[in-house]
C-alpha cells in the first residue's frame, strides 16, 4: 500500500483531515524523476500554525524555481493523527509527493519557538531518521538542518543537527543545494560534504566545536575542529528591494492562524528595545520601495483569491514612506474589495491621518505595546515611549470610535520595583478615565482595557542577555500584586504560566548539555510544549534532574560580561561590547535613540560595510 | 445581475475540503478567476453563491449545483472555463446554465459506494437479508435530538452486485429541505445487523433528482 492509501484509510477519523493530504491551489508538484535535490521544508507544528508562517512561504517558492531542485512542505500531525500514523506505520511525510521525508536530501526545519523543540525530535522519530546527528548514515542523504531566529543559540540543539543556517536563508539555502548537488555528483559522503558546507558563510556545523567547561559550569573555551571558522557569521540581503518574494502562496483550504496574504515591508528594527531579540538580530533596517510593496500585493492576490492582506514587518509605522505607501495601497485594495490589516504599529509616530487611514480599512482592536508601568522602566528597556504619547495616541482612538484598547506589558524587567508593578494598573487606570474625559467618545459603549502580561523572557543577542529571569515565586508574587491593584471591570488583566516562561529561557539561553534533557524530556511524552494542554512542566523538571541540569542555573543565574556565552561564537554583526555598553546603559535607566537620529555603534554598519542611513 | 447555475465534480483529494472550507475556497476561486462575480450590497458586501446540497466529508460527486451571480452577460463555457483555470486539484466545473428550477424542487439525491470486505458472499447475504427486514430503524440526529426513523420506504436500491473487492452497491435517498438522508445511515444499519467486518469507501454522489426522478437543472 502506499502511503496515500493508508492515509486515506483513516483521514475521515481526525479533525481537519485537509491538513494531511496536500493538494491545495499553489502547492508545487514535479516529476521526481527529473529533480537532483528534495527539500522537506519541517515546521515543528501543526499545520495551521505552520502555515501561517511568511519564512516558509519565501523558502518553498524560491527554491522551486529551480527546475531540478523540489522543495516540499511538512508539519507535525495532530495528536489525533500521529496515533494513526504510529500504529498502522505510516512515516512522516511531505504534502506534495506524499513521499516519506527519510528519503530526502535535505530535512530542514524552522525553528521559530523555543517550545517547538520536542516537536522536531518526534517529528524526526515519526520519519524514522535517527534523532542524533552522529547515528545518521554516512552517506550523503537525510541532511538535518536548521534556521529561524531561535538557531541564534542552537546549542540546546546541537547534537539533533547536521548543520544550522545562521540569518537570512534567500541566498544561502540555494549555494547549500547547489553544493550538495555538486558533492552528490561526485559521490562525496556526508562527513565531507559537511567540511565543504561549513566553509559557505552562515553555515554552522555544530560537531566541529567542542565545548569544554569550568568547575562551576561555565564555559572554559571551545576547540574547533575540521577546519572550520572560528566564528560563524550570519547571512543578509543586502538589497532587500531586489530580493525574491514569491507571486504566489499555498493557499489551505482549512482555515489557518494568518489566513491572508502576507507583504513585507522592511526588515530589521531602528528601535533597539534592549529585551528584543528581533530589534537586533535582524539588523540592518532594510526597507522596501512602496512601488515594490504594491507590485507584490497586488500580484498575490490575484494569484491566491485572498480578500484580505497584512503587512508584515517588526515596526510598519517605521517604514519611511508610510503614508505614501498606504494611499498607493488602499487604493488598490479598496478597489479591489479587499482587506488590509497593519499590525506592528507604534504608539509614538501614530497620527491623526494615519489613524483616518486604517480607518478607511476596517474599525477592529486597537493594541499598544507599553511594555513598562513607569516612565522609569520603560527607560530601562529602551522603549522610547512616553505616557503622554501613550494618552495622545488613545485619545485619538477614543475620538476615533474605539472603545476597545490593548496594552501588552512585561513582568519581571531588570531593575523592576513593586513601584513599576503597580504603575501598570494606574496606567490602564489612567486610560480609563480618559475615555470617559474624551468629549467625542463613541456614545453608549464603556471602555474596555485589556492588559496582558507576558514574563519577560531574557534573550541570546540582546542587551538583556546576561539578566536571569524572577524566580517563579516571584513572579506569582508580582502577578498577585498587579490584580490586586487593578480597581475597576473595565480593566482586565490576563498574563503568561510563569513555568512555560522558565522552560523559554532555559531553551533559549542553554549550552550543549540541555540536548540530552530535551531528548529525555521528549522520551517522557513532552511534545507540543507551547499548547497549554499538553506542557508538562513536572515532566521537564524530571528530565532535567536525570540529566544532572539544574533549571536555575540558565533561568535565575546572571550570565557575567566576562564569561564565554554559549552563542559568542556565532556572529549575528552585533557586538558584545555594544551588548554590554547598553545593558550598563539601561540599567542606569538612560535610553539609547534610534538609529535614525543616531547610530549608537552596534557594529552592524561596519560589519556590512557600509552606514544603515 | 445574471443567475446562473454550475455543476461540479468534488473528487480526490478534494473529497476531503469539508463545507464550511468549501464555502471560503469558492469565494477564492471566484477571485482568482476575475469574474464579474455579482457583490451583495449590503454593510459588508461580498461575493453571492450558494450550494443546494451540502455534500458529507469524505463524499466524492460528480453532480454538485452552485448557484451564483454575475453582473455582466458572459458565454456559459467561458465562464466555465476561467473557472477551471483556477479550481483546486479534485475539482471541476462541469457546465454551466441558466437556473431552470428553484432549489426547492430537489427531491432525491443517488449514491453509489464500495462495502470492502474480505467475505463478500457473507456480506452480500447480510445485505439481502437486511433489506428484506419490514423496517430498517434508525437513530437519526435531528435539530431536536435524537429521533428513531424507519429509512426503508424512502431508501431505493439500485444495484447491488459482488466484486472482487467486497459489495458496490448504488441507492437513490430523500434529498433536499425536508428529508435528507444520507448512506451512512445504511452503513450504521449494516453494521448493527451484521458482525462482518467491513470498510465504506468511494462513496460518490452521482445523481441530484427532482421529485419526478428527472435530474435537477
Amino acid at each position: 500500500m502506499t502511503v496515500k492509501e493508508k492515509i486515506e484509510k483513516h483521514l475521515l477519523e481526525v479533525q481537519k483531515p485537509s491538513r494531511y493530504i496536500g493538494g491545495e491551489v499553489g502547492s508545487i508538484t514535479k516529476d521526481k524523476s527529473k529533480i537532483d535535490v528534495r527539500f522537506a521544508f519541517c515546521f515543528p507544528d501543526t499545520y495551521d500554525i505552520g502555515m501561517s508562517h511568511l519564512g516558509m512561504k519565501i523558502l518553498y517558492s524560491l527554491t522551486n524555481e529551480r527546475s531540478n531542485y523540489w522543495c516540499e512542505r511538512c508539519f507535525a500531525p495532530g495528536v489525533d493523527f500521529e496515533e494513526i500514523m504510529r500504529k498502522n506505520d505510516i512515516p512522516l511525510y511531505a504534502l506534495e509527493s506524499l513521499d516519506p521525508i527519510r528519503d530526502f536530501d535535505f530535512i530542514g526545519f524552522t525553528m521559530q519557538y523555543e517550545l517547538s523543540y520536542t516537536n522536531v525530535l518526534n517529528m524526526l522519530d515519526l520519519a524514522g531518521i535517527p534523532i542524533f546527528a552522529k547515528d545518521r548514515t554516512p552517506e550523503l542523504t537525510q541532511i538535518v538542518v536548521a534556521g529561524g531566529p531561535c538557531v541564534c543559540n542552537p546549542e540546546p540543539l546541537a547534537d539533533f543537527f547536521d548543520l544550522f543556517i545562521l540569518g537570512e536563508g534567500e541566498e544561502v539555502n540555494l549555494e547549500l543545494m547547489d553544493l550538495y548537488n555538486d558533492m552528490k555528483k561526485q559521490g562525496a559522503d556526508r562527513l565531507e560534504f559537511l567540511e565543504k558546507a561549513a566553509q559557505i558563510e552562515g553555515i554552522y556545523v555544530p560537531q566541529f566545536y567542542h565545548y569544554f567547561y569550568k568547575e562551576d559550569g561555565t564555559i572554559d573555551h571551545i576547540e574547533v575542529s575540521n577546519n572550520a571558522p572560528e566564528k560563524i557569521r550570519k547571512r543578509i540581503i543586502r538589497d532587500l528591494d531586489k530580493v525574491y518574494y514569491p507571486d504566489n502562496f499555498v493557499v489551505p483550504f482549512t482555515e489557518i492562524v494568518h489566513d491572508r496574504v502576507s507583504v513585507e515591508v522592511l526588515r530589521g528594527c531602528i528601535r533597539g528595545c534592549r529585551f528584543c531579540q528581533a530589534g537586533f538580530i535582524y539588523r540592518p533596517f532594510r526597507e522596501k520601495t512602496p512601488d515594490t510593496i504594491c507590485r507584490e500585493t497586488r500580484s498575490l492576490c490575484e494569484n491566491t483569491g485572498y480578500d484580505e492582506v497584512s503587512l508584515a514587518s517588526l515596526s510598519t509605522s517605521d517604514h519611511s514612506g508610510i503614508e505614501p505607501m498606504l494611499d498607493q495601497l488602499l487604493d488598490y485594495t479598496e478597489d479591489e474589495k479587499i482587506s488590509l490589516s497593519l499590525p506592528s504599529l507604534r504608539v509614538d509616530n501614530f497620527s491623526e491621518s494615519l489613524l483616518e487611514k486604517i480607518k478607511r480599512v476596517r474599525k477592529t482592536g486597537l493594541t499598544f505595546a507599553a511594555e513598562g508601568g513607569t516612565q522609569r522602566l520603560r527607560d530601562v528597556i529602551n522603549k522610547n515611549v512616553s505616557e503622554e504619547e501613550i494618552m495622545n495616541t488613545c485619545s485619538i482612538a477614543f475620538k476615533g470610535g474605539y472603545s476597545n484598547v490593548k496594552l501588552y506589558f512585561m513582568m519581571g524587567l531588570p531593575t523592576e520595583t513593586d513601584e513599576d508593578i503597580i504603575g501598570i494598573a494606574e496606567l490602564a487606570q489612567r486610560v480609563v478615565d480618559l475615555f470617559y474625559n474624551t468629549e467625542d467618545r463613541p456614545k453608549g459603549r464603556g471602555v474596555q482595557v485589556s492588559v496582558s502580561c507576558a514574563t519577560f523572557v531574557p534573550k541570546p543577542f540582546t542587551p538583556f542577555q546576561f539578566e536571569p529571569q524572577d524566580t517563579r515565586q516571584e513572579i506569582e508574587r508580582k502577578q498577585k500584586l498587579l490584580l490586586d491593584s487593578v480597581k475597576t471591570k473595565k480593566i482586565k488583566v490576563s498574563y503568561h504560566d510563569p513555568d512555560v516562561s522558565m522552560l523559554e529561557v532555559i531553551l533559549a539561553k542553554g549550552d550543549r548539555r540541555l540536548c540530552s534533557s530535551i531528548y529525555t524530556a521528549w522520551k517522557k511524552g513532552c511534545k507540543f510544549d507551547s499548547w497549554g494542554e499538553h506542557f508538562h512542566f513536572p515532566l521537564w523538571l524530571e528530565a532535567f534532574a536525570e540529566c544532572g541540569i539544574d533549571p536555575a542555573f540558565y533561568a535565575n543565574r546572571r550570565f557575567e560580561y566576562d564569561e564565554i556565552l554559549p552563542w559568542d561564537h556565532l556572529d549575528y554583526l552585533v557586538t558584545k561590547e555594544f551588548l554590554i555598553r547598553e545593558n550598563k546603559t539601561g540599567r542606569k535607566a538612560v535610553t539609547t535613540p534610534n538609529c535614525r537620529q543616531r547610530c549608537s555603534g552596534c557594529g552592524v554598519n561596519k560589519a556590512v560595510g557600509r552606514d544603515c542611513f | 445581475m445574471i443567475r446562473l447555475r454550475a455543476v461540479f465534480e468534488k473528487k480526490d483529494r478534494a473529497r476531503y475540503i469539508s463545507h464550511l472550507d468549501l464555502n471560503r475556497c469558492m469565494l477564492r476561486i471566484f477571485r482568482r478567476s476575475g469574474l464579474p462575480i455579482w457583490y451583495t450590497e449590503g454593510f459588508h458586501p461580498h461575493p453571492y453563491y450558494s450550494f443546494a446540497l451540502a455534500l458529507s466529508l469524505g463524499y466524492e460527486s460528480s453532480c454538485e449545483i452552485m448557484d451564483f451571480n454575475l453582473n455582466e452577460n458572459l458565454p456559459f463555457d467561458e465562464v466555465r472555463d476561467r473557472l477551471n483555470n483556477v479550481m483546486p486539484d479534485g475539482m471541476r466545473i462541469l457546465s454551466v446554465s441558466e437556473q431552470k428550477l428553484k432549489i426547492t424542487a430537489i427531491a432525491k439525491a443517488e449514491y453509489s459506494f464500495l462495502l470492502e470486505t474480505d467475505d463478500a458472499d457473507g456480506l452480500y447475504s447480510a445485505i439481502q437479508e437486511l433489506l428484506s427486514l419490514p423496517e430498517i430503524l434508525i437513530e437519526k440526529k435531528t435539530k431536536k435530538g435524537l429521533k428513531t426513523v424507519n429509512i426503508k420506504p424512502d431508501m431505493e436500491i439500485l444495484s447491488c452486485e459482488r466484486s472482487n473487492k467486497g459489495i458496490e452497491m448504488s441507492m437513490r435517498l430523500p434529498a433536499g429541505t425536508q428529508t435528507n438522508y444520507n448512506p451512512s445511515l445504511f452503513f450504521e444499519a449494516l453494521k448493527k445487523h451484521t458482525s462482518l467486518p467491513f470498510y465504506e469507501s468511494q462513496i460518490r454522489r452521482t445523481a441530484i433528482l427532482c421529485e419526478n426522478n428527472e435530474k435537477f437543472s
